[in-house]
């Protein structure tokens, strides 16, 4: 098994040079790449700016830290992004029949997902970093080790929550052909609803983003804890719920994975 | 089941049965179809049992949607039967993917493994780091499949600027980087010209020879089988209808052999009675004849003909695979031809 | 010139999208679901600061349905299949037929959306019922000439939006590298045509400008109208004002196509 593990170690160093080389092979792409994600982090930055103009009161959340709430989240998305985007091309390998490469292959099927040369960088993840020293700038974010140690956990498990969808959704492609529709739901409730605080919401959609999407443990549970905002009105939760981020990452991507597995056997069962 | 253990791919009544929505007509049908619990199941492989002995190179052969795809998905671990068993190199394919995948190599004619937007070089350093091959085995690999290949002249180029048969020489030799014991070739010269095919022959032959590597290849062009294989295994709506020998289904499903003798003089006055021999066509000074191969023997036929008008030129060509299988397919097995003495 | 062909094409366009059947029942379940959660956004952001620009909850309800419904007709982009044509080179094949290009994918749209209002009319009634048991006064359009208004409207932003994928896809006869281009486009489009956050709650600056620009046809314009926000002459400048952009657009993507179709014809691709 060392020598498996070998194997899929220098896979990845390869996978990562590929990654490069096809960047130098397409500079455009990149800066056409990079404007695309500051124009789709800009509009929504925008669309909460518009309304925070209108709609000032967000249950005592002022808009620094609404703005401060994005940024956390951008930190656990742009970090799954950088890693595992391509697990987002599942369904397109299964319906054009490349998946079966990945099968005869002696690497883990996922692993030569996620290691699909493409035109990975982590540019996502500077502009996360950048948006989020200025967000902690502007709620005038408390340093201290627990803050460090939070914010780190806050964002791997956040990666891992982000991944952990991903992947239920992209094994769903072994069952169903087109999954648009399903996709298009889940980033909504991802996009719309991490962006104000958790607290405004009825209970139905509280119980959803923190139990059965727990888009919640990404940014709104750290935050409460890093704002010192244990007392919010109408909602009651446990204010440390916000150390419990890389738990629920942890159980989420368990889950996930176990059903991926499920998912390849059924491949392998019914083919395309 | 001693023997079998030199075997290097054991099928044993293979079968795969898909399930899928039955489909209407017309948008009214469409809509309805949404809504159907309506399934039909296909077998697409039906007890489907051969043993291959390392070194062989072996045809698998039928019409469009016989099973052969299913069959090769099957060997190759990408599909689970439906029952039946197999193993490949000792392994089952399905049950230890990655096992398997160490000792096999696959061609997919239509579907390259090539990094689409790199040069050639860089996908086969991938596949030297995911087949975990050193650093020797890798340059001295290389450097023989850039012999016979002809790669060197394409090595740096972005695999998207390649033609189909650069690319298609570009995905054997990633095939075989490892030094699989097992080559499955699923359609492997579709779309090729002349000399790309002739290349790509001469590489499977040649691998074949050298190394011992087992080939499993599935094609339409019966030329790539007729110059490459001894053994075919002929299948039709999922079942396996013949396994041996090229020679012997020639002799068995193509008992005759064509003979063409042009003459000095105008041919219309020749006139063959000898049992066996049948007269196909005339024309002019040419005459075309067919005769069986066991009752008659070609130089007698020669002298007869020699005797009636003064011969230029003889030639006499066997059966070609492709009308004896057309054959098969159109009639059925047991009706093509005479039954074995 | 004989339209059946594209009629035909049209009808098979309906057809292969309808393969995908189980995406029709998770497309409606995840409109049913978009709505509810979009309902409790607004209700939440609307109990804590009160009614904002004279547009009340009920209203903004009703504008997030219908802009999530518009979303369908305006996410089929039937032009995208030339950029494909044109990567393949098949589109020199299609230039020799006797078809026009830019009507076989408008024929090719107009099927694809035939298939969508399959799965809207089903989102919609169950919709608004749903939506009617947490809300009075969800739903209807604020008169009779403001659901004909609307219907108008709806059908100018459609050729609106079909025109401006249009121009995307012949753009790809000078570069590939349109794609992300062509997504910039459609988030930039996508704030700007009020279908995230209505126009009116836009900064006074911004807002200005995103009146000014053709995007507001796209989901501004039906919307604004359906809520009673606009009202008789406003109906009618709003409609004109979608025609006038429509023309424009017209106009620039028929040269622009043709330019690109030459650039083809000449140059061999």
């Amino acid at each position: 098994m060392a020598d498996a593990g070998a194997r899929h170690w220098s896979a990845y160093r390869e996978f990562w040079r590929l990654n490069f080389l096809t960047l130098m092979e397409y500079k455009v792409n990149f800066f056409i790449w990079l404007a695309f994600t500051i124009v789709y982090h800009g509009v929504a930055l925008g669309a909460i700016w518009i309304m925070m103009s209108r709609f000032p009161s967000m249950n005592g959340w002022h808009w620094q830290q609404v703005f401060f709430l994005y940024a956390l989240y951008m930190l656990g998305h742009t970090l799954n992004n950088t890693f595992f985007f391509t697990i987002g091309e599942v369904p397109d390998l299964v319906r054009e029949g490349r998946f079966d490469r990945l099968l005869v292959r002696p690497l883990d099927p996922l692993f030569q997902v996620l290691s699909q040369p493409g035109q990975i960088w982590p540019d996502e993840l500077v502009i996360a970093l950048i948006v989020f020293i200025l967000a902690q700038g502007a709620v005038h974010l408390q340093w201290s080790s627990s803050t460090v140690v939070l914010l780190v956990l806050a964002t791997l498990g956040g990666a891992y929550i982000d991944f952990a969808i991903q992947l239920i959704i992209a094994t769903l492609s072994f069952w169903v052909v087109r999954l648009d529709a399903l996709r298009w739901v889940v980033m909504s409730l991802e996009n719309d609803f991490t962006r104000y605080p958790l607290s405004i919401y009825n209970r139905a959609v509280r119980i959803m983003l923190a139990y059965v999407f727990p888009f919640a443990f990404m940014n709104y549970f750290p935050a409460t804890v890093l704002l010192h905002k244990s007392a919010e009105v109408g909602y009651t939760f446990n204010p440390q719920l916000g150390w419990l981020t890389p738990v629920v990452g942890a159980v989420w991507f368990a889950a996930a994975y176990s059903f991926w597995r499920l998912g390849l056997n059924k491949y392998q069962g019914t083919g395309s | 089941m001693a023997a079998a253990i030199n075997m290097i791919i054991q099928a044993s009544h293979l079968t795969k049965q898909f399930k899928s929505v039955r489909r209407k007509e017309g948008v009214l049908g469409t809509l309805a179809t949404l809504f159907s619990h309506d399934y039909e199941f296909k077998d697409a492989v039906t007890d489907v049992s051969f043993d291959l002995e390392p070194g062989e190179l072996v045809g698998y052969i039928g019409p469009n949607g016989a099973g052969k795809s299913t069959t090769i998905k099957m060997l190759t671990g990408i599909l689970v039967p439906t029952s039946g068993h197999c193993t490949v190199n000792g392994i089952v394919p399905w049950q230890d993917r990655q096992a398997n995948g160490r000792g096999i190599g696959v061609v997919f004619g239509q579907r390259t493994q090539l990094y689409w937007d790199l040069p050639l070089v860089e996908s086969f350093r991938l596949l030297k780091a995911i087949y975990g091959v050193s650093q020797a085995s890798y340059d001295r690999h290389l450097k023989k499949f850039s012999e016979l290949l002809g790669l060197d002249e394409f090595m740096r180029t972005p695999v998207r600027q390649l033609s189909l048969g650069q690319r298609m020489r570009g995905d054997f030799a990633a095939a075989m980087m490892h030094e699989p014991a097992v080559v499955f070739l699923d359609e492997p010269t579709i779309g090729l010209d002349v000399v790309a095919k002739e290349a790509i022959r001469n590489f499977i032959a040649s691998v074949n020879k050298e190394r011992g590597t087992t080939f499993i290849l599935t094609t339409h062009d019966l030329n790539d089988v007729e110059k490459l294989c001894a053994r075919i295994i002929l299948i039709d709506h999922g079942r396996k209808l013949y396994d041996g020998s090229i020679d012997a289904i020639k002799k068995r499903y193509g008992p005759n052999r064509l003979l063409t003798a042009d003459f000095l003089t105008d041919a219309a006055g020749v006139d063959i009675r000898m049992p066996g021999v049948a007269v196909l066509e005339r024309d002019g000074q040419r005459i075309r004849l067919e005769f069986e191969r066991e009752r008659v023997r070609a130089d007698e036929l020669i002298v007869a003909l020699s005797r009636q008008a003064d011969l230029k030129d003889v030639t006499i060509a066997e059966p070609e695979l492709e009308t004896i299988i057309r054959q098969i397919y159109e009639r059925g097995l047991d009706r093509s031809g005479p039954a074995p003495q | 010139m004989n339209l059946a062909p594209y009629a035909e094409f049209a009808k098979r366009a309906f057809s292969r999208e309808a393969t995908y059947r189980a995406e029709v029942f998770t497309r409606v379940g995840s409109v049913l679901l978009r709505v509810f959660l979009l309902s409790t956004l607004w209700t939440a952001l609307y109990r804590n600061n009160g009614a904002k620009q004279g547009i009340s909850l009920e209203s903004m309800i009703t504008y997030a349905t219908l802009a999530l419904l518009l979303d369908l007709i305006y996410g089929v982009n039937g032009a995208y299949v030339i950029r494909q044509k044109i990567r393949e080179g098949s589109i020199a094949i299609d230039f020799m037929r006797p078809i026009s290009v830019p009507l076989y994918v408008f024929a090719d749209t107009v099927g694809q959306t035939g298939f969508a209002l399959v799965q809207i009319v089903p989102a919609l009634v169950l919709s608004f019922p749903l939506l009617g048991l947490m809300h009075a006064h969800v739903g209807g359009p604020s008169g009779g000439i403001a659901a004909l208004g609307f219907v108008a409207s709806v059908a100018l932003g459609f050729l609106l939006n079909f025109l401006i994928d249009l121009i995307m896809a012949t753009a790809t006869f000078w570069t590939m590298e349109i794609f992300g281009i062509q997504i910039m486009v459609q988030f930039i489009s996508s704030l700007l045509s009020g279908s995230l956050v209505p126009l009116y709650f836009f900064p006074n600056g911004l807002q200005k400008i995103a009146f000014a620009l053709p995007f507001a046809g796209l989901y501004n314009a039906p919307l604004s109208i359906y809520i009673g926000k606009w009202q008789g002459r406003d109906i009618a400048l709003g409609l004109g004002e979608q025609a006038l952009w429509l023309a424009l657009i017209w106009f620039a993507a028929m040269a622009f196509w043709r330019r690109g179709e030459r650039r083809v014809v000449v140059q061999g691709g």
